[in-house]
């Protein structure tokens, strides 16, 4: 009797054990969503377009940040430098593409997600043109080794995926609860046009917007470069409309909606590829989780009421 | 009435603007890259090209595989022009971009039979725009070769449509032989792209494993853009536990399945397909890739010429190694040289040489011949990588796997 | 042969970038999933000939009414969810349905689905026919719109574009005619499908993939969205260029992607659109008579 319940003892810690595995592979994943996402959220709580062309900032970042990253040999130089670089050419796309398109009387909302599916198209194709279509090797030398707890693996790259979570929503925080500009996003993303009547620069706050949100992008683009190993010019093909998900599902506009979207998803898509199998395919999961979401909830995880 | 006369107006202006212009355009030729410098001044026929046709995704979500085609293609006829063409006529390479998208597949199919004037087709395009072109060309009675694309459709659209790859079964089976014979597994898991090729290729390993005394533990499919695998391997490692992973997948999956297992501590024998024969695959697993066994068409360590000259060559043009791909399509044009050095261009006479053809050495091995499905026959190569390279470690010649 | 088939594919998008017209153009409605649509018809016809021996002409009408009363529970849902919400969800149920095609084996999963040619009086029809039956479709389509723009439901569905709450403040059955827009939408994209499936013999999942939901409405709106020679026009556009421009076929993409940045930010209402360019020129030249269109 006593040696059925070690077994039965030793088979329950496996599987808790297995369970916490597949929690963590999860969470991990649903980091790297949230962040990717959160360029879109900062876009569209000032903007309210939903910009597809966020995925170009992704996967340039993760291509300036390989190329960066080759000639210094610096990982946070070639994070950082990435990010900056991406969010000035944010700035000019807003100022020269999106502001002349949104400063037009009378148009349709298609008409900006078009042109951000066209700059989308563009850039995806522009990288493969200059640098080849095939993937590309992004190994990088990493400070850290893998941690094993236990049967828990945790590999060097998630740890970095953490680092830098932590750093970029701080960085984030810091900047719309603490700063002049940050405070004056908000008020935006409440009301632009009381905003507008209290003062606020407009057109600091939508630059604003660009630099943090493609620099956000680029960010992920390139923790999932250094992640996998690997870039190559239709990576940002499944994040365009997997980050409209993960945006839409955490209220549109709400920078905790979307972490925690992106970590419901995450985790949704890696419990059930774990557990159920492959019986659906896995973009499908992000989107059948929205839709019955949105069905119960029209507006998202967290309405937009809330802030940070 | 004047409104709707306006609007119709409009509408047939901008019609027969498109309609002018498009009859107007040409195809895109690419005369071969080097081309004779001098064409003597002999009768037209002896010295007029030989033109041949040939897709590939060139752009779109297959953009690598469509790349190294295209560039084996554009080699294959350098070189046999270098060497003065075939029989004094030049080599003309035809060569479209179907972006791997069916409707396009359709249209080049229609211009190359009616417009282009070419002799025989080369596909270096998926199944999906393969299978959809094969039946156009059979319709005009123009041999048609598919470089790599193996759905069964292809060559059933009729006889002059041939499949220069063995078919996913026979590939199947093939490591079905490596995984129980070879390797002795006995308890095998295999992880699927979902796409027809995983799918054959799987079916196909699974039903020789299971006649042969072992067992398949565990199936798991995923999509084309799929790259995190962690937690199907962790499932694996934690509750599968099999002596052997079998997987039926592109470089861009085998590469994080290699790394990924790795990473967790899942240290099993991995086997992979032509699927993911490719630099990419070694560029980026790197040092977990070592000990990948893959079945395929291409031998690197093989002494023949035919093999040493193509890899050399590619090399030199494109400063980059050829994979699977690139080979197949290498291939495809060879045989079609050769058929026409032998017959000339008359479609009848090509499409009955090539059911004929017997033994052939070609840069994917022996080309034993044609099965009477049309799908080419020949040893499965099993490579090995060892040192960051592919390499040799088996092949099998075995009539019962490589015949359907 | 060659110019025939080109015609029928783009003739094929021409319907499909009408129906979306009707959702998109005349109600409003932010539906950037068309494809999916598109496929159920093309899938549901393709079953029912091809597996279950159905005669052709009768899969068509049936496709037709499958893919509306699908479309009719998208306009249900449209209800709930609103625009930008919306829009998410039409892209949601594309993946979903391309998934459940690329899945189940009825549609032949990953292998895709072979489909039967079929005939017309006993006889096998070949490409002139298809591209006779695509054209009259289209002709029935023109009319039927054109009949829609000076109706009543035409009036409503403008009205509900404009302002959705006004209009419901002033008694327009919002429901009905959103599920209608939809339903009708949807099943003449069905039809296409159904059409598109038997021509091409040949149908696999990823043939209605998000990327062509964003073809059908790129031809909507470079062609001018709102109006019936708008998505004629972008159709015919989109659906030659990359024949006419084989030789830069190199660039294909970012001459595609960089027409549609300047086409929103010079001629967002597109082509010939109300109040574009070229139509501001050709009613200069054709005299006073300036209509205003009922939907524009």
């Amino acid at each position: 009797m006593a040696r059925l319940q070690q077994i039965d003892h030793i088979f329950r810690k496996d599987v808790i054990s297995l369970l916490l595995q597949q929690i963590i592979n999860g969470f991990m994943i649903g980091c790297v969503y949230a962040l990717t996402a959160m360029g879109g959220t900062l876009i569209y709580g000032i903007l309210r377009i939903l910009d597809i062309a966020n995925a170009a900032a992704y996967v340039v970042g993760a291509y300036l940040g390989w190329v960066i990253y080759a000639t210094t040999g610096n990982l946070a130089v070639a994070f950082f430098l990435s990010m900056a670089l991406t969010g000035a050419i944010g700035v000019l796309i807003q100022k020269f593409i999106y502001m002349p398109i949104l400063n037009k009387p009378n148009i349709i909302p298609i008409v900006p997600l078009i042109t951000s599916v066209g700059i989308f198209i563009f850039t995806g194709d522009f990288i493969r043109l200059l640098v080849g279509p095939e993937i590309k090797d992004f190994g990088v030398v990493l400070p850290f080794s893998v941690i094993n707890l236990g049967k828990i693996v945790i590999n060097p790259e998630w740890i970095l995926i953490i680092i830098m979570t932590v750093i970029l929503l701080s960085l984030l925080w810091f900047v719309l609860n603490k700063t002049k500009l940050g405070l004056a996003w908000r008020a935006t993303a409440g009301d632009s046009e009381i905003a507008e009547t209290m003062g606020v620069n407009i057109q600091k706050v939508m630059a604003l917007s660009y630099v943090m949100g493609y620099g956000f992008a680029s960010a992920a683009g390139m923790m999932i470069g250094v992640l996998y190993s690997s870039i190559y010019p239709t990576m940002g093909d499944i994040p365009s409309y997997k980050m409209l998900a993960i945006i839409v599902l955490g209220g549109l506009g709400n920078p905790i909606g979307t972490i925690a979207a992106g970590l419901v998803i995450g985790l949704s898509e890696t419990l059930i590829s774990a557990y159920v199998g492959s019986v659906i395919p896995r973009d499908a999961i992000a989107f059948l989780v929205l839709i019955t979401i949105l069905l119960v909830k029209p507006t998202g995880l967290i309405s937009r009421k809330n802030s940070i | 009435m004047k409104k709707r006369f306006k609007t119709w107006l409009l509408i047939s202006l901008v019609v027969i603007l498109g309609i002018s212009m498009f009859g107007c355009s040409q195809p895109a030729e690419t005369p071969a890259a080097e081309e004779p410098s001098s064409e003597p001044a002999a009768p037209a026929e002896s010295s007029e090209p030989i033109r041949i046709g040939f897709f590939a995704p060139v752009t779109g979500a297959a953009a690598s595989d469509g790349k190294s085609a295209t560039q084996s293609a554009e080699l294959a006829v350098k070189l046999i022009n270098d060497g003065g063409g075939i029989n004094g006529r030049p080599v003309e390479l035809v060569k479209y971009d179907d972006g791997l998208d069916t409707k396009q597949a359709v249209n080049i199919a229609q211009k190359l039979t009616t417009k282009d004037n070419v002799v025989a087709v080369v596909s270096g395009s998926y199944s999906g725009p393969t299978r959809v072109a094969a039946p156009i060309f059979q319709e005009a009675g123009m041999p048609m070769l598919s470089a790599y694309a193996i759905h069964p459709d292809v060559t059933g659209s009729g006889d002059f449509v041939f499949s220069q790859s063995f078919s996913g079964a026979v590939q199947g089976r093939a490591g079905g032989v490596v995984a129980v014979d070879m390797l002795g597994a006995k308890r095998i898991s295999i992880l699927a792209v979902d796409i027809d090729f995983g799918k054959t290729l799987s079916e196909a390993f699974t039903a020789y494993v299971e006649a042969n005394g072992a067992e398949i533990v565990s199936v798991d499919t995923f999509g084309m853009p799929e790259s995190e695998f962690s937690p199907v391997l962790t499932k694996i490692k934690e509750t599968v536990k099999p002596d052997l992973l079998y997987i039926a997948c592109y470089p861009s999956h085998g590469t994080e399945i290699a790394r990924q297992s790795k990473r967790l501590g899942l240290d099993v024998q991995i086997l992979g397909t032509e699927g993911i024969d490719s630099y990419q695959f070694l560029e980026v697993a790197k040092e977990d890739a070592e000990g990948v066994i893959i079945t395929t068409n291409m031998n690197r360590d093989s002494e023949s010429d035919a093999v040493k000259d193509y890899i050399a060559g590619y090399k030199a043009a494109y400063n980059m190694l050829p994979d699977m791909v690139g080979a197949s399509t290498y291939d495809a044009f060879e045989t079609l040289f050769k058929v026409i050095a032998e017959v000339g261009t008359e479609p009848v006479a090509m499409r009955d040489a090539i059911k004929e053809l017997k033994d052939f050495e070609t840069v994917t091995g022996k080309l034993i011949e044609y099965a009477p499905s049309r799908v080419a026959v020949k040893p499965v190569q099993i490579q090995i990588v060892k040192d960051g390279e592919f390499h040799y470690y088996n092949e099998i010649t075995d009539d019962a796997i490589i015949r359907d | 042969m060659y110019a025939i088939v080109v015609a029928t594919n783009i003739g094929i998008f021409v319907l499909l970038a009408l129906s979306l017209n009707i959702i998109a153009g005349y109600a409003g409605q932010s539906s950037i999933g068309h494809a999916a649509f598109f496929g159920i018809g093309a899938y549901t016809s393709a079953v029912l000939t091809s597996t279950l021996g159905v005669n052709f002409w009768l899969s068509l009408p049936i496709a037709f009414v499958v893919t509306g009363l699908i479309g009719a529970l998208l306009g249900l849902a449209s209800m709930r969810v609103k625009e930008d919400f919306l829009a998410i969800t039409t892209i949601g149920i594309n993946f979903v349905v391309v998934a459940i095609f690329q899945y189940a084996p009825i549609f032949g999963a990953s292998l895709g689905m072979s489909v039967s040619k079929p005939s017309l009086f006993g006889i096998k029809m070949d490409n002139l026919m298809f591209l006779i039956l695509v054209g009259a479709l289209i002709v029935a389509m023109i009319i039927f719109m054109r009949i829609i723009e000076k109706s009543w439901f035409g009036l409503a569905l403008a009205s509900i574009r404009n302002d959705e709450a006004a209009a419901s403040s002033l008694g327009v059955n919002i429901v009905k005619f959103k599920v209608l827009a939809f339903a009708v939408g949807t099943a003449v994209a069905g039809l296409a499908g159904g059409v598109y499936a038997h021509y091409m013999t040949f149908i696999y999942s990823s043939d209605f993939a998000f990327l062509v939901s964003i073809s059908i409405l790129s031809m909507v709106v470079i062609g001018g969205i709102g109006t019936i020679r708008g998505p004629i026009v972008g159709a015919i556009i989109l659906g030659i260029a990359p024949e006419l421009f084989r030789f830069i076929s190199d660039y294909r993409m970012i001459v595609y992607g960089g027409l549609l940045v300047l086409m929103m930010l010079f001629q967002p209402q597109g082509i010939v659109g109300n109040g574009s360019f070229l139509v501001n020129k050709f009613e200069a030249l054709f005299g006073k008579g300036r209509k205003k269109s009922v939907v524009s």
